[in-house]
């Protein structure tokens, strides 16, 4: 697979187990806690995906959704949420142009799936 | 000696004739020999075809009344025969070919020696009592058609003993005593026990005090019944102003509170699905972070015995609670259904193989279905209705250990919506626990959420339909779903 990820999540514990997973599944990992820090960092760095929390601290992950895909069109954004199954949600996501959406209610091997399928599709549409 | 002179003679006849009374006389023929003024005005003849006549020919112009006519000519005869006086209610057309009621006084007039001379008829005009009683009998069928359909009101008095005295006519239909049955009984014969001794003597001292008394109280039907009444008190008082007992007007409200409630269960529900939302979203961030940290370290090579099996303890227990907090977000998601045209027979079709994914209680389980083929279709949320049928459907099945039968049967109901009704032949709920039914974490089953009818009932809101249940203990559920027609 071996993606490159940036990781946005206002919860160092839920940040640190993203970047184990995704190594595990022999992808790099970048951490940040913030939209604006994942402004900042697609700005200075290439990535292949971002796995974006819709719930963070200041700016929200709707918001930075938007604005990563103003400076980025072609950059993967995958939605988390700790909010479940939100047909909203997903819904404005979709609209801000997110590849997928992935709960994190969801058992484990399952967003390990679910993240491959985005990431695969999402990839094979962009070239 | 006569002791009429000449001008008492005219005077007197002079009366007879103007009085407001009919004045007849005929002799032992029955021809008539005196009539005065209202006998002509009444029968519309004149005098000189009234004299010398038949009283019957000269009373009656037709002989339509023939039976009156007989029933008056018996009672004469009796009169003449026997020589007493009678009374008689007769009916004579007058001139304008309207009915007169008249009361008739026979008094048969004998000579000195007692033998008999000849009839005096007196006549009195009642036409208008007549009308009048008819009028107030009229009255008196409309109230009591007014009293017997007034369901919700019930009126009886109570003497000061306590004992019923009059039971109006909504009593007998709220609370199924029949007058006969009830009355001259004690009223607390109408009350539980406890608000007989304590509620009831404390409503009666207040109407004592203060003339008049309301209060909310359940009272009680033949059949043992309880239901909820708005209670109104009042003194009955003679003319003279003192106490004789206590009216009584009852206003049966069971469907008022079955309202109050459903509104308050519905505000109960918003606020703890708020509660819920909020919650479930605290408890996925830290439960991600366990799940995912078990998942890594599961994933290591050389992992002692002993540690795997905790981890994957903590595995098993992690995901319980996952599917909790799945629950309580599905029970608090506020989106609103998808709405699209469903038939509603081939939704419940297309749900029974569902069922197969689910794990069922061994026992053999009919389901069979009654499906009303001309059903309008209505508007719904297929996946979310397929997930109430299913649930309702496991619980009935769940409900049926010893196994049993399914019903699932559709219909139109007043062509306002569809109904379907799951009828299950299982243990039944007891009314304490349809209380709660549909109150999340309510459950009775040992290994149950209390999240699954909670969720059904959201979901059948959100489709501006309704859902109840009836349910007899040891003898089976009906759960009743209405949805609109499209």
């Amino acid at each position: 697979m071996a993606y490159k990820v940036l990781v946005v999540d206002d919860e160092a514990p839920v940040r640190d187990l993203f970047s184990d997973l995704l190594k595990k599944e022999k992808c790099s990992a970048k951490c940040v806690s913030s939209g604006e820090e994942a402004l900042d960092a697609i700005d200075k760095e290439d990535f292949d995906i971002v796995l974006l929390d819709i719930k963070l601290i200041g700016m929200s992950g709707l918001e930075a959704l938007k604005k990563i895909k103003e400076v980025k069109p072609d950059l993967i954004v995958i939605m988390i949420t700790g909010f479940g199954y939100d047909e909203d949600l997903i819904a404005k996501s979709r609209d801000f142009g997110c590849s997928g959406y992935i709960g994190k209610n969801m058992p484990i091997s399952q967003i390990i799936s679910s993240f491959k399928l985005f990431a695969k599709t999402a990839k094979e549409k962009h070239k | 000696m006569n002791p009429f002179t000449q001008e008492s003679e005219k005077l007197l006849f002079r009366l007879i004739d103007n009085a407001t009374v009919l004045f007849l006389y005929f002799d032992v023929d029955g021809n008539v020999s005196v009539c005065n003024k209202k006998v002509e005005y009444i029968t519309a003849k004149n005098k000189e075809d009234i004299i010398g006549q038949n009283w019957l020919n000269a009373l009656y112009r037709d002989t339509n009344a023939a039976i009156k006519q007989q029933m008056f000519k018996a009672i004469m005869d009796d009169s003449i025969k026997y020589r007493r006086p009678n009374t008689f209610e007769g009916v004579i057309s007058d001139s304008d070919n309207n009915e007169r009621f008249i009361f008739w006084n026979i008094t048969p007039m004998l000579t000195e020696a007692g033998e008999l001379e000849g009839i005096l008829l007196i006549g009195d005009d009642i036409t208008e009592l007549k009308e009048s009683e008819a009028t107030s009998k009229k009255i008196d069928e409309t109230l009591k058609n007014i009293f017997s359909n007034i369901k919700e009101y019930a009126l009886y008095v109570v003497n000061l003993d306590g004992n019923i005295t009059y039971y109006g006519m909504g009593s007998e239909m709220m609370f199924g005593w029949q007058k006969n049955e009830i009355v001259f009984k004690h009223v607390s014969i109408l009350y539980n026990q406890d608000d007989a001794k304590t509620k009831l003597p404390l409503i009666l001292e207040q109407v004592r005090q203060y003339g008049q008394y309301e209060t909310e109280i359940n009272l009680v039907k033949k059949d043992g019944q309880s239901f909820p009444v708005i209670l109104n008190v009042n003194q009955f008082l003679d003319r003279e102003g003192t106490l004789t007992g206590y009216i009584f007007i009852a206003k049966d409200i069971t469907e008022r509170k079955k309202l109050e409630y459903q509104i308050f269960q519905t505000e109960k529900l918003a606020a703890i699905g708020q509660l819920a939302a909020g919650m479930a979203h605290e408890i996925n961030n830290p439960l991600f972070v366990i799940s995912g940290r078990v998942e890594v370290l599961l994933g290591q090579t050389r992992l002692a015995r002993k540690v795997k099996e905790g981890l994957d303890i903590v595995n098993t227990q992690a995901d319980r609670v996952r599917k909790l907090v799945d629950q309580l977000l599905k029970f608090s998601r506020k989106t609103s259904p998808k709405l699209e045209t469903l038939n509603i027979n081939d939704t419940i079709e297309g749900v029974l193989p569902l069922l197969s994914y689910h794990k069922l209680p061994s026992s053999t389980v009919n389901i069979e279905k009654d499906l009303d083929k001309d059903l309008p279709p209505i508007k719904g949320d297929l996946n979310q209705l397929q997930e109430v049928f299913v649930n309702l459907i496991l619980n009935a099945h769940q409900s049926m250990p010893e196994g049993g039968r399914i019903t699932i049967k559709t219909s139109n109901f007043q062509n306002l919506c569809a109904q379907i009704r799951i009828s299950d032949t299982g243990h039944g709920i007891s009314p304490q626990d349809i209380k709660n039914l549909f109150m999340p974490f309510f459950s009775t089953k040992q290994n149950g959420t209390g999240l699954g009818l909670s969720i059904c009932y959201n979901i059948i809101k959100n489709h501006n339909g309704a859902i109840d249940v009836e349910s007899q203990v040891d003898k089976g559920t009906t759960f009743i779903i209405k949805l609109p027609f499209a």
